[in-house]
């Protein structure tokens, strides 16, 4: 019945937002137990070999890394005003919004390829004791952010068929917590990896 | 919830007034009722692959020399296989199985949250069965079912990157069929129906679907490094190349502790229902039983390491024997408050109480087992010896698997309007039990003595000891067949019932046998108290239901 009434555009119940909102809350539980596991590969290994790291870090060097999480940062914030005007009744401004959010997903993902190719070159590679804790966590993430970019270009075709208004932008707000969610990683990402 | 009407268009539904056939069981359906038996049906399939390598395992360890195998590889590989199908694919999914039949009727629901996410958790489970057993064409996984580095890393086939393909498949299963349970019952429950007035099956199935999607992820962390390892060139458990094996068996243990509580907390509230129903008394200590629940699943976090006393830092050990220790009381307490329940009850030894009241007894054999390996003294003497083979199975057969067999006893009617053949179940009975205690009690014995695990040859001084076992094994074996032929028959030629034959107070008996494909026929009103047995009230609301849903006329029952 539920998932019947998100394609129909009309409104969702109560009961329907309740059971979607907690359903997605309880799988992003579950993404952060499984990305803790390869966060804390890393920083186990960061704890027991400081000197070593830091002079990867150094050769890393930060430009690249930190523009990148401005335009995964941004992303969000488009993601929050394609929101607002669905609530507002302007699915073409919603489509917009979204769109430039797949955009910076995407970009963020060419950068990153951008870097690993980089990395490659400087001999950091899945056989390196420091490669391998390096790429599992960020290429998982990567992979989140492919499928991000995925889900925001459905979202964006449902909104140009006018499927979300003022009020029907379930399927909005459920697409904005994997969205943020992915953000959030990131942000520990970035400071567990590149800045301490 | 309940006004909402059929909508179509919602995949495969019973039809109505008939019972579900097997043809449907192949199809994408988004009911739970098949769903549930889709779960359930596949799982006994998969018990009786894994039941016959126990049988071969078995009957190689007759004697102590290599009788059935080529080498001590195939031994390896077949009991590796064994364990992982049956912790995998038989008793896991068969709790699944049982939540997704029971947990919408027992919230008088029309469904489960997300049907489309509920089928598609169940299709995942026929292709990771395929790439478990498929392992076999391309050289099987030998490193026991913890694959612990280096044997899962160095030393095993291809066949182990599909059996952690196949882990993989079935954790995300898991994790998303028990996203659908904590939304289903925080939810969906009707009116009037408050936590503390949930059917006790129901507060089980929360505490494990909790554990479920914080637990599961940890293996799928942990199988993703290993798949890495095996194909990608890493080395995340190779300390020769800058990895950790212990690595593994944390992550390993992290998941594998909280899944033995997964494993056994929904038959502890299938036992909680049965026990009540069959001794007509009300559930002695409901809300202690409901947080004994839950906090088994929140301390089942903290004791994973005691797996590990061999390998951890010492300092690490007295820390997770005392959390290990602590874990027994909620246990204990839910043991004190079944016997309080069956205690001056007018008890019916149906087969489904018999299987009830052997658990209790075999339980409490299996935990005190327990107690011995969370010591640590004794378990550095009897890690990795037969003692410890024998209290898993010990809890697993006479605790999960014999809690299986009795909710099977006590559904069945439900499922099918029919009810199984009672002198067919007390025979089912008698032998499982002696089976049981014959085949499990021995190895801990046997292990006490000094006889390693996972071996296909041993001193011959264990010559006698492994006999009495594997005799006993094949009793467990044959006891078996007697349950599926039990089944079978049933089916067919059980006797007719009502919906409500053994007057049960909880909501999936206020309806007919089986439900309609939306469950009810109107809101179902649920009894104030569902373990109210014995008042005035519980006799005029039961003979209601008796009068709204009566027994068919014996036309052509048995």
């Amino acid at each position: 019945m539920s998932e019947a009434t998100l394609e129909q555009g009309a409104a969702p119940s109560a009961e329907t937002i309740d059971n979607y909102k907690l359903g997605m809350w309880l799988y992003l539980a579950s993404e952060v137990v499984i990305f803790g596991t390869l966060i804390a590969v890393y920083a186990v290994y960061r704890l027991n070999n400081a000197a070593s790291v830091q002079h990867v870090q150094e050769e890393l060097g930060l430009t690249l890394v930190s523009i990148n999480t401005f335009l995964l940062l941004a992303s969000s914030w488009a993601m929050v005003l394609g929101l607002r005007e669905a609530q507002k009744d302007n699915p073409q401004g919603t489509v917009r919004w979204i769109g430039l959010t797949a955009l910076l997903g995407t970009i963020f993902v060419l950068l990153q390829g951008v870097e690993y190719t980089e990395l490659g070159h400087a001999g950091i590679h899945l056989g390196n004791e420091y490669g391998m804790r390096f790429y599992a966590p960020t290429a998982f993430h990567g992979a989140h952010v492919i499928v991000g970019v995925l889900w925001a270009l459905y979202v964006m075709n449902q909104a140009r068929k006018g499927v979300y208004n003022a009020r029907n932008y379930l399927g909005i707000e459920i697409f904005g917590l994997y969205w943020h969610f992915v953000d959030v990683v990131w942000i520990f990402l970035f400071t567990i990896i590149y800045l301490i | 919830m309940a006004t909402i009407t059929a909508t179509p268009g919602l995949g495969t539904r019973s039809a109505e007034g008939a019972a579900i056939r097997a043809a449907d069981l192949l199809r994408w359906s988004l009911d739970h009722k098949i769903i549930g038996l889709q779960y359930m049906v596949s799982s006994l399939f998969f018990f009786i692959v894994g039941g016959t390598m126990a049988m071969l395992i078995r009957w190689e360890l007759l004697t102590p020399a290599l009788d059935l195998m080529a080498d001590g590889t195939q031994y390896n590989a077949l009991m590796t296989i064994h364990g992982s199908v049956m912790i995998f694919l038989w008793i896991i999914p068969m709790m699944a199985g049982f939540g997704n039949y029971l947990v919408p009727l027992m919230l008088g629901a029309k469904d489960m949250a997300f049907p489309w996410l509920n089928a598609f958790a169940f299709w995942l489970i026929p292709p990771a069965g395929v790439l478990m057993i498929g392992g076999w064409l391309v050289g099987p996984p030998e490193a026991g079912w913890t694959a612990y580095p280096p044997l899962s890393t160095l030393f095993s086939p291809d066949g182990q990157t599909m059996w952690a393909m196949s882990l993989h498949l079935l954790g995300v299963s898991s994790i998303l069929g028990a996203i659908n349970f904590v939304v289903t019952i925080r939810n969906m429950r009707p009116e009037g129906m408050t936590l503390w007035k949930m059917p006790l099956f129901v507060w089980a199935v929360l505490a494990t679907a909790i554990i479920q999607v914080l637990a599961t992820p940890f293996l799928t962390g942990g199988l993703t490094l290993l798949i890495l390892d095996r194909t990608a060139g890493t080395s995340f458990f190779d300390p020769g190349s800058g990895g950790d094996v212990l690595l593994w068996q944390n992550v390993f243990w992290f998941y594998s502790h909280p899944a033995v509580y997964i494993m056994i907390l929904p038959g502890f509230g299938m036992v909680s229902e049965v026990l009540s129903v069959h001794a007509r008394k009300p559930v002695f200590g409901y809300r202690a039983i409901g947080l004994s629940s839950m906090s088994i699943a929140l301390v089942g976090f903290t004791v994973w390491a005691h797996h590990m006393f061999t390998s951890l830092q010492p300092a690490l050990r007295i820390p997770f024997m005392i959390t290990s220790m602590i874990i027994a009381v909620p246990t204990g307490i839910k043991i004190f408050s079944w016997l309080g329940t069956i205690w001056g009850g007018k008890i019916r030894f149906t087969s489904a109480m018999l299987f009830a009241l052997g658990f209790i007894t075999l339980f409490v054999f299996g935990g005190i087992g327990g107690i011995f390996l969370a010591a640590v003294p004794i378990d550095i003497h009897l890690h990795d010896t037969y003692f410890v083979v024998g209290h898993f199975h010990f809890v697993l057969f006479g605790g999960s698997v014999f809690l299986i067999f009795s909710g099977i006893y006590h559904w069945f009617p439900k499922v099918t309007g029919r009810r199984m053949n009672e002198r067919l179940g007390q025979l089912h009975f008698v032998t499982t039990y002696i089976g049981t205690f014959f085949t499990f009690v021995p190895q801990h014995i046997a292990g006490a003595l000094g006889l390693p695990r996972r071996v296909a040859m041993y001193d011959p001084q264990f010559t006698n000891i492994n006999t009495v076992i594997s005799l006993a094994a094949f009793l467990l074996g044959i006891s078996s067949l007697f349950f599926i032929y039990n089944i079978l028959r049933s089916l067919s030629h059980g006797e007719r019932v009502g919906g409500n034959p053994w007057r049960a107070l909880t909501l999936e008996w206020a309806t007919t046998s089986p439900p309609p494909p939306w469950n009810f026929r109107g809101d179902p009103v649920p009894f104030d108290d569902p373990y109210g047995y014995g008042s005035d009230e519980s006799v005029a609301y039961l003979d209601a239901v008796e009068r709204r849903f009566p027994a068919p006329e014996e036309s052509d029952g048995a």
